[in-house]
């Protein structure tokens, strides 16, 4: 526990004193360190403690929220005055039920975090078996974060939730030239309660991997223009489910009225191969958590059953309103956040078809192994991304790549529109931004196939 | 809690006990408030107090860094022998330091009484009334997402041991709205209207709202265009955000480490001669001015090109030091919890001499750009980007018909050789500012 328990209820019985429905309170504790290795030295090492409180009042349709860094008992009864101000009522003795603890079944090993004379050693070799790919590689960047966060979540309905959340990333950027032709491979790795898979082979492999890669891009043709087929591998990861779909299907954004998946429960919104699932249960993914940041146990959501939509993502405001339980989606960047509906590990289920047989029914099209970031317009549906590694798909086999490719269309068309789904399944993560918040995510696809979407490049 | 002054202090004491052999304590409070309305009614209110400490210091040539938000004694204590922990591990090339006192001009502290003085009610009323602006500009606007009105206060403690002592408050303030226009047709299109401002004053509820609905309203029918050349006209938010591609390859920080494509070009004409790039740090009136950067250099405004002719870099003190120049006042700071990076002030394209709608009706066959997605895409160090955007087509020098769908590719340093015309209308938007630009034949894909 971060704080007494009886701090706790002052709080939450001072914040509810001038009216209101609900009151919360999130408090949290993170520990973070960064170690950055760049141009072959190790360049920062950067560690740090931040700690707050954030005081959540929800009256009628509306939503008061105050934080500060002062986790005193005077500093928690300050926020939570003024939250209550906000309302202009008159003050009253409010009494509320006794709060009720709860936590993971299995408390997690709080020290998950790995030596910092190991994460050097780590990042140095990484340094030089990027760097042995050849001499264009001109510059390596390897950053390794560790983050790990102790939260405690009580409410005026009588529960209490204590969490950790321990999550690591290390990503890899690297530079190669070539006269006068400069280009980027990247990879990352992420994690939650779970250091397991950063494995000196894993890091190793990556480094490889984000280093031929953007060596590979050097000799890269320009991408084709214009509408054609386009197989997005399961490798290249799940941002496009996460874009062009997962926004749409959050609860605020629905509620507003502002998704093209409004009002649509229960009908057909993408082909029948199509099954989309959230899931923060999923073990040591980077998107993972036990508890939301609203104190709602995980669970996972079915989406879009075999094309049909199911159900929205919510957290308690959204669901309250709705007359819904929470799907256990209400995240916060941090205590300096209110939560909103947000996504954890998102992923389009496999289908029942190889993936080589996909590549192989194509006559010509691009054949996507990787994905760049992306951005959405959840209101129209239209989305763009980026390709990072893309290859010109010839009677039906992948040829030449191509570089400088970005795909652009409209979410719900294009889930209506997939006509193959693979078996596979890979993998991506993310940090997901909304409304100024940044959360860590996973998402995930097998190899599918979109009949028509508009590549751009360069005339 | 303690004086902050007395904490700051205290703070360079143990650090200088725990080994360091110079030190540099940041310390920030951070009071903001923003205040969300929809449908007439108080959405959201958050309100914050923040604040926190972060701790440099410099131990057998290099820098380490930690921040605490804990201001409790045993607390600092434990993130300064972290920071000294940290400056063990890394190794610089070049022997760090920490700038020496200079006289700063205090009138860079622009802080505005009035957004904190000003009643809650009034703010709200703010926000109302952009909303309220947003639904009677057209018929069409069926729905105002949100309308926002918001503040930052902030008060900055900068101390090094070798005496710096740098003391500053600034605020600011701004609204934005997010809304929907249907024409009952089927479709469906959004738009968004924003300004920020350091005082409350200057903040115009209405305009931001009818600049929203504006910009959804000529949206609604667009499609997409075939692949084509066109010439583009950006307006000062579109064009403001290509700055924000080129700020990080004007650091010196980039150039150094071989990651932009301006390195070794200084000097040297690489944009068309009506481009000319400041970065201005005591510029009054702008949102990122202050007396000092987040390392105690005074503000100063920085000519990075002048007529298309690389001038120079932005830098802190350590990669000035590198360079054997000095610092351009650009070490900044995202909050306490991180170090001094390199980064731009307040940058802006350099006004020209006509009018918006002369350099429209210049055009025979363009595209105005209202917005860009996945601007965080494209990739500062080779400059290249691709970039969906909206907009309205423009035939023989008027907007003949909306555009959406369509992705827009290049290169970011083509893209400066081929700008032909700069119109006088500069404006800010945050850190960047920009006049509407016509940029000369680029790639637009379509169908």
């Amino acid at each position: 526990m971060i704080v007494k328990r009886k701090s706790i209820e002052q709080a939450l019985a001072r914040a509810l004193a001038s009216g209101g429905d609900f009151a919360e309170i999130f408090l949290e504790c993170r520990r973070i360190s960064s170690i950055g290795l760049e141009a072959g030295r190790i360049e920062k090492v950067h560690s740090g403690l931040d700690q707050g409180a954030g005081i959540r009042l929800l009256a009628g349709d509306s939503s008061i929220y105050v934080y500060t860094n002062d986790i005193s008992p005077s500093g928690l009864l300050k926020a939570a005055t003024d939250a209550n101000m906000a309302l202009k009522q008159k003050l009253t003795d409010v009494r509320l039920p006794a709060l009720t603890e709860e936590g993971p079944a299995q408390k997690q090993p709080h020290n998950n975090v790995i030596e910092i004379d190991q994460v050097v050693e780590l990042l140095t070799k990484a340094d030089a078996e990027a760097r042995s790919v050849g001499d264009e590689i001109k510059q390596v960047l390897v950053r390794y974060r560790s983050s790990d966060q102790r939260v405690q979540i009580a409410n005026s309905l009588g529960k209490m939730v204590t969490d950790s959340r321990s999550r690591t990333t290390l990503i890899i950027h690297i530079v190669a030239a070539k006269g006068d032709i400069v280009q980027t491979g990247y990879e990352s790795l992420g994690s939650c309660n779970d250091n397991a898979i950063f494995t000196e082979d894993k890091v190793l492999e990556l480094a490889v991997s984000s280093a031929q890669r953007a060596s590979m891009l050097l000799s890269a043709k320009p991408a084709p223009t214009g509408r054609m087929p386009v197989v997005l591998a399961g490798e290249a990861g799940g941002t496009m489910i996460h874009e062009a779909c997962g926004h749409g299907l959050e609860a605020d954004i629905v509620g507003k009225d502002m998704s093209v998946y409004a009002g649509k429960s229960g009908q057909r919104v993408a082909s029948e191969l199509i099954t989309v699932i959230d899931d923060p249960t999923l073990p040591g993914k980077y998107g993972t958590y036990s508890y939301d940041d609203e104190g709602t146990p995980a669970q996972e959501t079915v989406l879009i059953d075999n094309g049909i939509l199911k159900t929205y993502m919510y957290d308690l405001k959204w669901a309250r309103r709705q007359g819904v339980e929470s799907t256990g989606n209400g995240r916060r960047q941090s205590f300096q956040f209110s939560p909103i509906p947000r996504m954890s590990n998102t992923y389009l289920a496999p289908g029942e078809t190889a993936p080589e047989e996909i590549v192989a029914s194509t006559k010509r099209g691009l054949l996507v192994k990787r994905m760049g970031g992306g951005q959405v317009n959840p209101t129209t549906g239209d989305f763009v991304f980026e390709v990072a590694e893309g290859y010109v798909i010839e009677n039906g086999r992948p040829t030449y790549p191509v570089r400088g490719a970005t795909l652009t269309g409209n979410g719900p068309k294009v889930l209506l529109a997939v006509d193959m789904v693979g078996t596979d399944l890979g993998f991506a993560i993310g940090t997901c931004g909304k409304d100024g918040q940044g959360v860590p995510v996973s998402d995930a696809q097998p190899t599918i196939r979109i009949p028509e979407l508009v590549v751009g490049g360069v005339l | 809690m303690k004086n902050a002054a007395v904490i700051v202090k205290s703070s360079l004491q143990l650090a200088d006990k725990a080994g360091a052999e110079a030190t540099e304590i940041y310390f920030t409070q951070h009071d903001s408030l923003a205040i969300e309305v929809r449908a007439g009614k108080l959405e959201t209110s958050n309100r914050s107090c923040e604040r926190g400490l972060g701790i440099r210091v410099i131990k057998a040539g290099s820098f380490g860094y930690a921040f605490t938000s804990d201001l409790e004694q045993a607390a600092i204590a434990a993130a300064v022998e972290m920071a000294v922990q940290g400056a063990k591990y890394s190794s610089l090339d070049t022997e760090p330091g920490f700038p020496q006192p200079a006289d700063y001009d205090t009138a860079l502290a622009q802080f505005d009484p009035g957004i904190v003085e000003t009643p809650l009610e009034e703010k709200l009323n703010l926000a109302l009334a952009i909303e309220q602006a947003a639904l009677a500009a057209d018929h069409r606007i069926t729905m105002v997402e949100r309308a926002v009105y918001e503040e930052n206060n902030s008060s900055v403690l900068l101390a090094n041991s070798h005496g710096l002592n740098v003391k500053y408050r600034l605020n600011f303030c701004g609204g934005y709205t997010w809304v929907v226009a249907d024409d009952n047709g089927g479709d469906v299109q959004t738009g968004s209207g924003l300004s920020y401002a350091t005082q409350l004053a200057q903040i115009d509820p209405t305009a931001i709202g009818q600049e929203a609905a504006q910009r959804a309203v000529q949206l609604l029918g667009a499609k997409p265009i075939k692949t084509q050349k066109l010439d583009l006209v950006l307006p000062p938010r579109v064009a403001a955000r290509f700055l924000g591609i080129l700020a990080t390859a004007l650091t010196a920080e980039a150039v150094q480490k071989g990651k932009s494509l301006f390195a070794g070009r200084l000097n040297e004409e690489i944009a068309s001669p009506s481009v000319t790039i400041v970065d201005d740090g005591s510029l009054p009136g702008a949102i990122n001015t202050a007396p000092t950067d987040g390392e105690g250099v005074p503000s100063q405004r920085t000519v990075l090109m002048s007529n298309g002719v690389l001038h120079g870099f932005l830098h802190n003190f350590y990669t000035a030091s590198r360079a054997g120049t000095v610092s351009t006042s650009n070490g900044v700071r995202g909050s306490f919890k991180s170090a001094p990076e390199v980064g731009p002030t307040n940058m802006f394209f350099s006004p020209g001499e006509i009018a918006e709608e002369e350099l429209i009706a210049s055009v025979d066959k363009g595209l105005y750009v209202f917005d860009l997605m996945g601007a965080h895409t494209a990739n500062p160090i080779s400059g290249d980007f691709s970039l969906g955007i909206t907009g309205l087509l423009i035939e023989g020098g008027r907007f003949t018909q909306p555009v959406r769908q369509v992705i827009l590719a290049g290169n970011i340093q083509t893209m400066l050789q081929q700008v032909k015309a700069v119109a006088s209308n500069l404006r800010f938007y945050l850190g960047f500012g920009s006049p509407t630009l016509l940029v000369e034949s680029l790639t637009i894909s379509g169908d």
